[in-house]
């Protein structure tokens, strides 16, 4: 007896002298262990959570009544802007009814740089193809104006590719809460992190089974393992996990917790992007804000976290219904919500609002505004921050443009055979830009002809020749010294650059050797526009061209006014604007406004101007270039549809290396190339390769063209001259009169001295002018 | 005794007047420029002009619109906030190159923002638009001067 008690004894004293302080040592250890997650958790989750990636918006949509549409593009931007038709009245926000002349919408809300648009239902009645009313359907009132919000273009994404837009608790609806909680973790308010009976549960259903049926993690260990652990499963994998979960239950809120898992979990998959987050998926499978969700749907969200892409109602909706009244069940079960309600939910069918899963919109214009972007903001930044960048892209032009370039080049490569080549990389190529020339916004960018065969930008990367593009520069130069109505020489003459003779041609054999300045640049004759700029001066031109923001360098030469000089085509669109706009040279302005995730505005950028030329010759060149439409080189619009007034320039290059258009209105510009990136023949003029383009793009852009044309300064006079003196026309003599723009320091005071019956006539009438002048 | 109690008050003059005068001078100089309220006050609400000018036959619906998006940019401009009136006035002038007022009321955010340069090129380009119309004209040559002040 003694001998056992001294046993134990010894045993026990063996007990606390190894196994307690070992005990001790593993508790220590457990605590430092805890301690240094506690600080691991606290660094990870007082710092940024998440990376957001930044989203890139265009510009919003103006419709006002009166206005015309194209209603292929607007019906096509309703879908992209995610509205989903129903057959009846809208009564939710994202709804739409569409019948052959009207649209009713419930219009998202939406934030625009201080401005925030609470969704309205309203009606938009046509009249053919005008908006003939927009209506408030709330109130009865006839809208003004009404503005679409801005179209998401696309995400900046860092290496996990995963779209997330986070939500606070208290935007989620009680219901939701609850079908989380019965779906994953129902004792999520009473345990400490871990569910000793959810366990138990979990393996008794197994064994039951023989099969895993069910897993025993809790919400917090479940967001530990998403948060901070791998998903492997190894036995120290979930020791740790089993830490974390007690640490975060003591250093966090129930409810903080919850609300990192909702906006943490992973809960499908849109083409190659993931959903993660309730927040993007409310939105993913239902087209509204978490706030919004009905119990069904948020009973279905909550069944899609144990198998987000297999119970996807985009992928099984029986399975996903099943799931979702599984949910349903346990939720009754749990008294979260009434008999009544689940007898009314359990039969309702899954309906998902669907989704269009879209290549990349607008490429080149992307990469044109991530050059811009990735000067103000590392990339980890665009990926991590969730920045909002909104832009002057107007996605139905960008749609246009795309379009138009597309059928121009594949109906060029049909009318000739030549010109098809099976290898995308030496495809024949071609270029798009659409600005509004007034303040510089790049409404649309197509850089080629196929995004994911050549990346590389024809509008702002290529230098080509711009031919006779360039033409309206010498003339605007040349407006100094002549007038729109000045005899210029047609006669062909040797040059010598540079040690070389260089003989200019004409496009076509000509007789005439005498032309009027504005047939000089209507019909684009070469010899002309030689003459004219050898006698204004070409080191007066380069002064003048200089102003224009061109940044490839030119040299005196007399070619340079048949365009052999090589520009970026953005900087050739760019100025042509201040033609368009008084004088006025804007920047091109593709970055309007960056916010972050607050919607504080981080970056804001406006029309940035300068005065280039004076608005009485930026009217007189419109002029002229509208000759070029209406008589000229580019008369072959009317026939493709175009019957309000234009002013334009063709050009073509060498060997037709190059073929050009810019065409503009008081309201929209745009600058047409085409062309083969190795510089081979392309076989036609601008006006037979890019004009139809040009044509093609405005035919389906109604809403950019009010059909009116530029008011004339008051610096300019209009007089009736002699069409072959150039002359003030002297009447019933001279037999072709016109009426010409001039200066009003240039307008002409002689009479036509061919037509006014020989010299006594002029002397007669300068006679006259003498007796005024002096008197 | 009577020497130190009077050293002292004159210390206590001398900082109170350096800081009351420090206190003057920063209340001259505002950090964002605000025009005198006659600005707006003189100006037509555009809502006006566009009740005024829906009737008009020759007045086209796009102008109509744009006057819509000026009288925005118009009480942005009213509660002081350039950046936002600009970012407005530019969607109005793309919709009516035409109209002056949206000029008008550039020049004015810019001259809120300090920027005189491009308030003076704005102020240039209403003129040209506002030239026929006398109410405006005369506005438009105020706003001038006080560009030229300001620039001075």
């Amino acid at each position: 007896m003694t001998k056992n008690k001294r046993s134990i004894n010894m045993t026990l004293k063996r007990l606390l002298k190894w196994y307690l302080p070992t005990i001790v040592l593993i508790c220590g250890i457990m605590l430092v262990y805890c301690w240094y997650l506690s600080i691991q958790i606290d660094k990870r989750f007082s710092g940024r959570r998440w990376s957001i990636p930044s989203k890139v918006y265009s510009d919003t949509t103006i419709l006002y009544p009166g206005q015309k549409t194209n209603r292929t593009l607007f019906n096509e931007k309703l879908r992209r802007l995610g509205y989903r038709e129903v057959a009846h009245k809208p009564v939710n926000k994202g709804e739409l009814n569409r019948s052959a002349s009207f649209v009713q919408l419930y219009l998202h809300d939406f934030i625009v740089p201080s401005r925030y648009k609470e969704g309205i239902p309203v009606q938009i009645i046509f009249d053919e193809n005008r908006i003939g009313s927009i209506t408030n359907l709330n109130t009865g009132q006839l809208l003004p104006i009404l503005e679409l919000e801005p179209e998401e273009v696309m995400l900046f994404f860092g290496s996990n590719r995963e779209r997330r837009q986070l939500i606070s608790i208290d935007q989620v609806s009680q219901h939701l809460i609850y079908a989380v909680l019965a779906a994953e973790d129902c004792r999520f308010y009473t345990h400490k992190g871990l569910d000793p009976k959810g366990i138990l549960r979990a393996i008794y259903t197994n064994l039951r089974h023989a099969s895993i049926r069910q897993g025993g993690s809790t919400i917090t260990q479940q967001l530990a393992k998403n948060y901070f652990l791998t998903p492997k499963r190894t036995f120290i994998r979930k020791l740790k996990e089993l830490f974390m979960s007690l640490t975060i239950e003591v250093r966090y809120e129930k409810n903080e917790i919850l609300e990192i898992y909702l906006n943490e979990i992973y809960l499908g998959q849109k083409a190659s992007e993931a959903i993660n987050g309730i927040g993007e998926a409310s939105f993913f499978y239902f087209g509204r804000p978490v706030s919004n969700l009905s119990l069904v749907e948020a009973a279905t969200l909550a069944g899609l976290i144990r198998g987000p892409n297999h119970y996807s109602p985009y992928i099984d909706k029986d399975r996903c219904q099943k799931r979702r009244n599984m949910v349903l069940n346990a939720m009754y079960e749990q008294g979260w919500i009434s008999d009544e309600e689940l007898k009314m939910a359990l039969p309702l069918p899954v309906e998902a609002v669907g989704y269009a899963s879209y290549g990349k919109k607008a490429p080149y214009f992307m990469d044109y505004l991530s050059e811009q972007l990735t000067v103000l903001y590392p990339p980890q930044d665009l990926s991590s921050l969730g920045l909002s960048i909104y832009t002057t892209l107007d996605t139905q032009v960008q749609m246009a443009a795309e379009n138009a370039l597309k059928r121009g080049l594949d109906s060029l490569e049909k009318s000739n055979p030549e010109l098809h080549r099976t290898d995308p990389q030496k495809q024949l190529q071609g270029a798009v830009i659409v600005m509004q020339p007034k303040t510089g916004y790049v409404l649309a960018m197509v850089g080629g002809r196929n995004y994911s065969a050549s990346q590389f930008n024809r509008i702002t990367q290529a230098r080509r020749q711009p031919g006779s593009a360039f033409k309206p520069f010498v003339y605007l130069t040349g407006l100094d010294k002549f007038t729109p109505a000045s005899i210029l020489s047609n006669e062909s003459r040797i040059y010598e650059i540079d040690g070389k003779e260089w003989m200019p041609q004409n496009y076509a054999p000509m007789t005439e050797e005498r032309v009027r300045m504005r047939d000089a640049l209507a019909r684009s004759i070469n010899l002309a526009t030689v003459d004219l700029a050898m006698q204004v001066g070409l080191d007066q031109i380069i002064s003048t061209v200089g102003k224009f923001g061109f940044s490839t360098p030119l040299k005196p030469y007399p070619s340079i006014a048949l365009g052999s000089f090589e520009v970026i085509p953005l900087e050739l669109a760019r100025a042509y604007c201040p033609f368009a706009a008084d004088g006025v040279l804007s920047y091109p302005l593709a970055l309007k406004e960056v916010l972050d995730e607050n919607d504080v505005v981080m970056e804001r950028r406006h029309m940035s101007i300068k005065q280039v030329t004076t608005p009485e010759k930026a009217f007189i060149m419109s002029s002229l270039l509208k000759s070029v439409v209406e008589n000229g080189t580019a008369t072959s619009l009317k026939e493709m549809g175009i019957a309000f007034p234009v002013a334009g320039k063709t050009g073509t290059t060498s060997d037709y290396r190059d073929a050009w258009f810019v065409g503009y209105t008081p309201d929209i510009l745009a600058l047409i190339w085409v062309g083969f990136d190795d510089g081979a023949s392309i076989y036609a003029s601008g006006s037979k390769a890019a004009l139809p383009i040009w044509a093609g793009l405005m035919n389906a852009l109604p809403q950019y063209v009010s059909e009116g044309w530029f008011r004339m300064p008051s610096g300019v006079a209009k007089r009736v001259v002699c069409s072959e003196s150039g002359q003030l026309a002297v009447e019933d003599r001279c037999p072709h009169p016109l009426e010409e723009y001039f200066l009003a320091n240039h307008v002409p005071t002689d009479h036509c001295r061919i037509h006014g019956d020989g010299e006594s006539f002029g002397r007669i009438i300068d006679g006259i002018k003498d007796f005024f002048n002096k008197h | 005794m009577g020497l130190k109690i009077f050293l002292i008050s004159i210390k206590m003059v001398i900082v109170t007047c350096i800081f009351g005068f420090g206190m003057v001078l920063s209340g001259c100089a505002p950090a964002v420029m605000r025009p005198s309220p006659e600005v707006y006050r003189e100006t037509p609400r555009e809502s006006d002009e566009f009740e005024k000018n829906a009737e008009k036959p020759g007045f086209s619906p796009r102008a109509l619109a744009a006057l819509q998006l000026t009288e925005q940019g118009r009480i942005f401009l009213e509660n002081n906030q350039p950046d936002d009136a600009i970012g407005i006035l530019e969607r109005a002038l793309n919709l009516n190159p035409n109209n002056g007022r949206n000029y008008y009321y550039l020049a004015e955010a810019w001259l809120m923002k300090w920027n005189i340069g491009l308030a003076t090129e704005f102020n240039r380009l209403a003129e040209i638009y506002l030239n026929d119309d006398s109410e405006w004209l005369s506005r438009v040559i105020l706003q001038r001067e006080r560009i030229k002040e300001r620039d001075q």
